[in-house]
């Protein structure tokens, strides 16, 4: 199994009133890994289109484990979403940096959000 | 105008905020590795020039510290309606390697994720580092 093997699967906000990322599903698609992030909505989830993701080893041990990370980039058109994946004792993590490519005033931003697999 | 979003967290209503409307003090000053035994970045130094927030990093060598220049950053406030600078993203081109800086603060700490993208045909793996760095009121040179 490699680092990336341990983020593999479908993983559910630990948050269940998040009004951010809802669930994410990291796949490997032959040499490839896939990311396909839900976010939540004002009437359902909103589909954020699949994206490849770029596996990084972690070469130092944290919370005495070593895992690797995902970088994933998702162009959404009005906004660019950069993010970073990880499990730390388990929990998935997501960090993501949000740009605005409108006009629509709104700052960018970064969030964090944590996730566990049902 | 009708704003689109992801996640309804976007869908805020606010007066234009521009980057430079985000406050920064949070994040300039001297920063210093948590870990002395580090064997990356040991220090990063963030300061303002013509408008954008810039860093200098300071990398461990086998004969002292390396300099990696300046390159400017993006500043992201804690939400799309917020004026508070809580991280910041920034690439430095090394030429063999571009290293993708992801930073965020956390209680006073600088949590600074480093992606490690080699781009030479050493047959080294790109990485990733996960770092702490705390703000020192010491003068560093």
């Amino acid at each position: 199994m490699t680092q990336a093997d341990k983020l593999l699967g479908r993983w559910l906000n630990t948050n269940h009133e998040t009004r951010g990322i809802a669930e994410c599903t990291v796949a490997r698609d032959g040499d490839d890994i896939s990311v396909t992030i839900t976010g939540v909505g004002e009437d359902g989830p909103i589909q954020w289109p699949t994206v490849k993701a770029t596996p990084l080893a972690n070469l130092e041990e944290e919370a005495g484990q070593r895992t690797g990370a995902l970088l994933a980039t998702f162009d959404l058109g009005f906004m660019r979403a950069e993010t970073h994946m990880r499990v730390n004792k388990g929990v998935f993590v997501i960090v993501l940096f949000a740009t605005f490519l409108d006009d629509s005033g709104r700052a960018n931003y970064l969030n964090r959000e944590f996730f566990y697999k049902p | 105008m009708t704003k689109q979003f992801a996640q309804i967290c976007d869908l805020v209503e606010t007066e234009p905020i521009r980057e430079r409307d985000i406050d920064r003090s949070a994040l300039i000053g001297n920063w210093i590795n948590s870990n002395p035994d580090t064997s990356s970045i040991a220090r990063i130094n963030i300061f303002e020039a013509d408008g954008k927030l810039q860093l200098q990093a300071f990398a461990v060598g086998p004969d002292g510290l390396i300099d990696w220049g300046t390159t400017p950053a993006d500043v992201f406030a804690a939400g799309p309606a917020s004026r508070v600078g809580a991280g910041f993203a920034a690439t430095f081109d090394l030429g063999f390697a571009d290293i993708r800086l992801q930073a965020m603060i956390m209680k006073g700490l600088l949590v600074l994720a480093q992606f490690h993208l080699i781009k030479d045909d050493s047959g080294r793996p790109s990485y990733f580092l996960r770092e702490y760095y705390a703000k020192t009121h010491e003068l560093l040179n």
